[in-house]
């Protein structure tokens, strides 16, 4: 995120788009609630009716996959209408000419017939989101699980950039981070393509410095990312895995294969808090503390550096992950400092990544949390980025064409298929549905379908379906509802019983491998054998069926 | 505490004079938010930073010069050159009147009352002292004992309808699952057609809860645990569900080493504001889930998956990783880690991919 | 939070429509107006002729009715196997002891009125206007004019909290904001008031035009006119009156002027000029804190002038003859006064004197008491009670105050020697506690102390019972949030003052 997440609160517009906010990040949709409450003007791109538009200005209901269309029209108004912020554009970007040629092919009218929003509506958001100075847009996983999500990513900033809706507070361009410590896992390195701090493992002076620092020489070739490890392990590349509390047969696309791939690993180490269903491939499993009993830091959203404290002592001979891995390395034979505590380890980070440099437990624990960067102890937290222009240089103006999914609705399988989250789970729902109230709130998986769609096909209600793709076949309930447009339904991936990644497509992203979780063709085959049933009484689509 | 919900700036827009002293004050702000700055204290029931004033409980009263009657002040506003007392004997007595008239309509006793949550009511009462112990209010609320949801229950006895769960319900959680529902006596908290919450708009995020002063909203679970928050210990700690990172309280019973409840940070102090959601607040059984992990395992020879000691198993480890190393090279190693666990601990599997097993095959789920 | 296009203000009208709260009537409101269910049934519970749609005929059981046997006529009523609910105040304390039966509201018996003069500004008995003359005549001299001749009259409102009427004018027309409301009173139901209800019935046209007058003056496109439920025969006079007056033509200069009849739903509080405001918007009617007040923040959070209806009823007047003339008829205050009286009197009904009338010359009116005279109540329950040496005090706004007692909206209740003065000060502890809006503290479990304290007097008579009544009349009368709460013990504290003796005391407290 470029705003904090308490700048929300005072922004005049908001553009919401593949974000099921309320849903995926309750605590972030607060804040759009209060804005909107204040008289903020709320626009949502979105395939689905979330609850969000119940309250929103527009309701931009697009087609699964054709963002960079809606993106561009948008853009395309800005210029049309001279709405852009020339002055800003001048002093702070590049390559505005290529998008300014690129966009002009994507009018409004145009617009309509691909993603099916309606053109005055695109002119209406365009012309608030460009006029508006307090104008943030929030984003998440149904911009970026594409295999055009770069793309999509490069039109929302492309709109961010001509509007000069940056480095001022309450405006800016927001990927809201999905898992408590994504952002935290990133800093620290655990990606091939950047050491910790965001220290570029391509750049042989970062390799250099790391391999004086921890006294091994670092390996040349280039990493995998997940995407690429998958399909490694598929042809052989891949012989030696080790998972950390990570369920890589729940949560990866098109899952039979990783499935098969993982049969031909000579050797797995699973390490997790419970016997997850990667464990049935591990060689070893490792019990692990959670996050109640163990201390250290996370990093949320909005780049802030908070600390995790230990509650209560892990259960039998259950330990921290980081006094595992202390161990396993230290077996190994790397010569390691007796880490007695994680402040330590943060203290090694911190002296290896300068955009952590300033940050300490002392001062966690005295000031709360800290936003990175924090270069010097005496740094304050940075509550947003790129005040007084871009960050690093100028701001790159990407034209991005559109370019259709990998796969669309036809005759065999006519419908669209999006996954995504409930309020209610989290990820593969390990923890949630251990929880015995929130099971009683949303038991089983469902399949969310338009009242039109399920007519034709004769399903009712609450019915057993099985969703089918050219990938597997899942069976759930039918929720009729709303919520989806009519040709798209929708499912949570939260149920092991119930795999919605049997379903998706592996086709990912070129630059990022993110896999194309939110369109995949699919059809729906009624199950005759027993009476349908209410899904979820009293959840919103249902009160919108 | 990081403190970035301020304003940026601290301009101020006037004076007013409380208690004799000038405090400056902010176009909007009410008396009640000046004073507050200024560390004097007002006490408060039914005010909530997030919420829109409902002047509802009268305990904040105090008066303003050029008004015949005292002024709720966490919802008069500040206006140049008013003058405001915060001390008088009127303002006290208001208050012990208040606390008196409340305790007569609510649990009396302490202990009794703060069998689960702390209560706001009977902590002032303590502090501002009461008119005499009145005789009690007969009761005229409705309850809702059928009302399965799992997680909040509604005690009517205890609730003085100050609505600030009716209020956080609609305007922070903006669901308006429940209501002020009745009128005069009867006034009560309410969903539509009094149903079960989970049969109703409610998110369950349990809001309504932390907002409560008296412990009427409270925490099924925990008080079937049947221990006092004032017996557990609060350990702030981060959430560790999605992005937001939610400061929350874990309440502990040491003796028991168990998580009994969480609860959220006051408003103001931290990234969340006092809010949580259902998730944060109330998916934490997994915790202390008899599934749990609590060996580790090595797949014998039967290939089947068997308990062994820690030494065992990180030898384990270390063999099988560097065997295949051996065999197929560095790189045919990957090593895949979660977001789900600390930064320290990314940190260190990244160093042990790169610099324990020579590969730079480390990732994680990181689509977002 | 409501959803964007949620009809919030339809929400009564088609809970009503509806049939009030009965199974799955609020999902159905929810589903037409698009408001979450939960406000929509807190809105039906807070209305009892909506959440108590089944109550049948409702039995009056305020004080003139109480004293006039209500509770002989609900077992009379019960007895034949009608089903029958008691309720605060009809406003036909004329009729005591008073019924209502929403399925099929009686025509309402002419009560004692004064013969129709022409000394004073309404003359309920007088002969219906023609044209609109009034009304012409200020569109002609124009809305400063208009102000000037109201601040002349120096008229106060006469629902009882007396404001000078040309302030609000005033202030309403000060505001910068053009989207303005003005709206009319007509909740009447403070327990001994009618004359709302005679007006609407009698002099229809009177309102009509006086609320054109006020619009024009304020430049205010809508009228909303807010009509107690139980006045269904009241309503359908003023509909049929704007009709008649739309016919005739007399409303044709005013483009554009929308009018718009809400029904109350039966609730006393919604007569407070916010709670009114908030039943408007289609929330449960509780007062709002004030400032602001609604001359600047109204009606949808808009400039809105809101007026009793005998305040505008005495508009026309006031134009045709002049705010002079209009002031010179009071006595110590401008104007003349409708006055109600009931209780054990001989012509119960309502009589227009100068304001400052004494309550000897009203009873004189009025034909005189039944019995003699031991109190009386001068301006509603709120007023509390005097005794009957006050007899000659003006009925007016400072002289009552001066006494600790209020003119309020002028509705005496005379209690005759047979009267106890506990049993009269729990009879309006009752209507207090029943329509106290529940909102703040000190009102909402205050009118429960007082009467549960009064109830445990009654059947002990152990003056210990009473002993921390004076902090809590007190703090009711400083802390409560509105003028209801404020002044829902002066009942008690009165009756204690006057009649120390009923109340086991020697001295007042």
């Amino acid at each position: 995120m470029t705003n904090s997440i308490p700048e929300i609160r005072d922004a005049d517009f908001l553009f919401v788009t593949g974000s099921n906010t309320t849903e995926a990040h309750p605590i972030i949709a607060m804040e759009m609630k209060r804005a909107v409450g204040r008289g903020a003007k709320l626009a949502v791109a979105d395939p689905r009716a979330i609850w969000l538009t119940e309250i929103a200005d527009w309701h931009m209901q697009l087609k699964p996959g054709s963002d960079v269309w809606l993106l561009n029209a948008m853009a395309h108004v800005i210029l049309e209408e001279g709405l852009e912020s020339r002055d800003w554009i001048e002093a702070n970007t590049e390559n505005f000419d290529s998008v300014v040629e690129t966009v002009k092919r994507y009018p409004p009218e145009e617009a309509e017939k691909v993603t099916g929003v309606p053109a005055e509506t695109i002119r209406q958001v365009a012309r608030a989101y460009a006029t508006t100075p307090k104008a943030g847009i929030y984003y998440t996983l149904g911009i970026t699980e594409h295999t055009t999500g770069t793309d999509n990513v490069y039109a929302l900033s492309n709109l961010v950039l001509m509007t000069g809706h940056l480095g001022v507070r309450s405006a800016g361009m927001n990927p809201l981070r999905g898992q408590n410590n994504v952002q935290g896992a990133n800093d620290a390195g655990a990606t091939p393509v950047f050491y910790p701090g965001y220290q570029r493992a391509e750049d042989p002076a970062v390799r250099d410095k790391f391999s004086r620092a921890w006294g091994v020489e670092q390996n040349p070739n280039p990493g995998l990312n997940l995407n690429d490890m998958m399909k490694a392990m598929g042809d052989g590349r891949l012989r030696g895995l080790y998972l950390m509390g990570e369920d890589i047969v729940i949560s990866e696309p098109n899952v039979e294969r990783v499935e098969e791939a993982l049969n031909h690993m000579e050797f797995v180490v699973v390490q997790d808090i419970f016997f997850n269903e990667s464990c049935r491939w591990a060689d070893v499993v490792l019990p692990a503390a959670c996050f109640a009993e163990k201390d250290g830091v996370f990093t949320n959203s909005d780049r802030r550096v908070q600390r995790v404290r230990k509650g209560v002592e892990p259960p039998g001979q259950a330990r921290a992950d980081w006094q595992i891995l202390a161990e396993v390395m230290r077996r190994s034979g790397l010569e390691q400092p007796d880490y007695q505590d994680p402040g330590e380890v943060y203290a090694e980070l911190a002296s290896l990544a300068p955009k952590f440099g300033g940050i300490s437990y002392q001062r966690l624990d005295t000031e709360g949390g800290l936003q990175w960067p924090v270069e010097t102890p005496d740094a304050p937290s940075t509550e947003f980025l790129h005040k007084g222009g871009v960050l690093r240089g100028k701001g790159l103006f990407q034209a991005v064409e559109y370019r259709p999914p990998f796969e669309s609705a036809d005759p065999e399988y006519p419908l669209v298929l999006s996954t995504g989250r409930t309020l209610y789970h989290y990820n593969a729902a390990t923890q949630t549905r251990r929880s015995e109230g929130l099971s009683q709130k949303q038991p089983e998986s469902f399949v969310e379908i338009h009242p039109g769609n399920a007519f034709k096909m004769g399903v009712e209600d609450g019915q057993l379906v099985d969703v089918v793709s050219r990938r597997g076949r899942v069976r759930c309930r039918a929720m009729v509802s709303r919520q989806v447009r009519r040709g798209s339904i929708w499912m949570p991936f939260h149920f092991p019983e119930s795999k919605t990644n049997y379903l998706t497509t592996d086709a990912g992203d070129a630059v990022t491998g993110t896999g194309e979780y939110k369109v995949c063709a699919a059809r729906i085959e009624p199950v005759l054998e027993d009476a349908p049933r209410q899904v979820f009484p009293g959840s919103y689509a249902s009160a919108r069926s | 505490m990081s403190q970035n919900n301020g304003h940026a700036s601290q301009s101020s827009d006037g004076f007013i004079v409380v208690d004799g002293n000038e405090l400056s004050f902010r176009e909007g702000e009410t008396v009640l938010q000046a004073a507050q700055r200024a560390g004097i204290e007002i006490p408060t029931l039914c005010y909530d930073e997030r919420l829109t004033p409902a002047g509802a409980c009268r305990m904040c009263l105090v008066e303003v010069e050029g008004s015949r009657l005292m002024q709720p002040s966490c919802a008069y506003k500040a206006s140049p050159g008013l003058v405001v007392r915060t001390q008088t004997p009127r303002v006290e007595r208001n208050r012990q009147f208040i606390l008196s008239l409340h305790l007569a309509d609510n649990v009396q006793d302490r202990d009794e009352a703060e069998d689960n949550n702390p209560s706001r009511l009977h902590a002032l009462a303590e502090d501002y002292g009461t008119l005499g112990a009145w005789p009690r209010v007969e009761r005229q609320r409705q309850e809702r004992p059928e009302d399965t949801n799992p997680f909040i229950e509604f005690r009517a006895d205890r609730c003085i309808a100050c609505s600030l769960c009716t209020r956080y319900c609609d305007q922070v959680e903006a669901v308006s699952a429940i209501t002020l529902a009745g009128r005069g006596a009867h006034t009560t908290i309410s969903t539509a057609d009094r149903l079960s919450l989970t049969d109703t708009t409610c998110e369950l995020c349990g809001g309504c809860i932390d907002v409560c002063p008296t412990g009427a909203m409270t925490e099924k679970q925990a008080l079937a645990y049947g221990k006092p928050e004032r017996e557990l210990e609060k350990v702030r700690t981060t959430c560790n569900f999605c992005g937001v990172g939610c400061q929350l309280d874990l309440n502990v019973d040491r003796q028991a080493n168990r998580v009994v409840k969480v609860t959220s940070p006051p408003p103001g102090t931290t990234v969340n504001d006092g809010n949580l959601c259902v998730k944060g607040r109330f998916a934490n059984d997994f915790v202390h889930h008899e599934e749990r992990l609590t060996d580790p395992l090595i797949r014998g020879e039967d290939g089947q998956l068997h308990p062994a000691t820690w030494d065992e198993a990180l030898d384990r480890v270390v063999q099988g990783l560097q065997g295949v190393a051996e065999r197929h090279g560095d790189d045919a190693l990957a090593f895949i880690s979660s977001s789900r666990c600390t930064g320290e601990e990314n940190y260190l599997f990244q160093k042990m991919a790169r610099a324990a097993f020579r590969t730079q095959n480390v990732h994680q789920c990181a689509a977002t | 939070m409501q959803p964007k296009g949620a009809r919030r203000e339809d929400v009564l009208h088609v809970l009503d429509q509806k049939g009030g709260l009965r199974p799955g009537v609020v999902d159905k409101v929810h589903r037409e107006t698009g408001v979450p269910a939960a406000d929509i049934y807190g809105v039906a519970t807070f209305y009892h002729l909506l959440s108590d749609p089944d109550g049948g005929v409702r039995v009056c059981q305020g004080l003139s009715c109480k004293m006039a046997g209500c509770d002989r006529l609900m077992a009379d009523l019960r007895s034949r196997d009608t089903k029958a609910t008691y309720v605060s105040c009809l406003g036909r304390c004329d009729l005591a002891p008073a019924l209502w039966d929403p399925d099929g509201e009686a025509v309402i018996p002419q009560p004692g009125l004064t013969a129709s003069h022409d000394a004073m500004a309404i003359d309920l008995l007088g002969a219906e206007r023609p044209a609109y003359g009034a009304l012409a005549a200020v569109m002609e001299r124009g809305s400063d004019w208009m102000v000037e001749e109201l601040e002349r009259s120096a008229i106060t409102g006469r629902g009882g909290a007396g404001f000078p009427a040309h302030i609000k004018w005033k202030g309403v027309r000060s505001q910068a904001e053009m989207e303005r409301y003005v709206v009319l009173n007509a909740d009447e139901g403070e327990p001994g008031t009618f004359k709302d209800r005679e007006i609407l019935l009698r002099r229809p046209h009177l309102v009509i035009e006086g609320l054109a007058i006020a619009a024009f003056t304020l430049a205010a496109n809508d009228i909303y006119v807010y009509v107690r439920g139980e006045f269904g025969r009241a309503r359908e006079s003023m509909e049929t009156a704007l009709a008649a007056a739309r016919r005739r033509g007399d409303l044709d200069h005013l483009d554009g002027l929308r009018w718009h009849f809400v029904d109350g739903h039966g609730a006393y509080i919604c007569g407070e000029e916010t709670a009114l405001l908030e039943a408007l918007e289609g929330k449960r009617g509780m007062p709002r804190m004030k400032p602001p007040f609604p001359v600047e923040k109204g009606f949808r959070g808009k400039p809105t002038l809101i007026q009793n209806v005998e305040t505008i009823a005495c508009l026309p007047a006031i134009v045709d003859r002049g705010g002079d003339w209009f002031r010179s008829i009071g006595r110590r205050e401008a104007g003349s006064k409708l006055y109600c009286i009931s209780g054990h009197v001989r012509r119960p009904g309502v009589y227009e004197g100068p304001l400052g009338w004494t309550l000897r010359e009203l009873l004189e009116a009025a034909g005189g008491m039944v019995g003699s005279l031991k109190a009386f109540s001068p301006g509603g329950a709120s007023s509390g009670f005097l005794p009957a040496s006050k007899i000659d005090v003006p009925l007016d706004f400072k002289s009552l105050q001066k006494e600790g007692s209020m003119l309020g909206s002028s509705g005496v209740v005379v209690l005759n020697q047979s009267a106890d003065m506990v049993e009269a000060a729990l009879s309006q502890a009752v209507f207090f506690e029943d329509e106290s809006c529940g909102q703040c503290a000190p009102c909402r479990i205050g009118t429960q102390v007082l009467r549960q304290t009064l109830e445990r007097y009654l059947t002990s008579r152990d003056v210990g019972v009473l002993a921390h009544l004076e902090p809590v009349m007190w703090g009711m009368g400083e802390a409560s949030i509105c003028g209801l709460g404020q002044a829902a013990h002066f009942p008690l504290q009165s009756a204690m003052q006057y009649f120390p003796e009923e109340f086991g005391v020697a001295a007042p407290p």
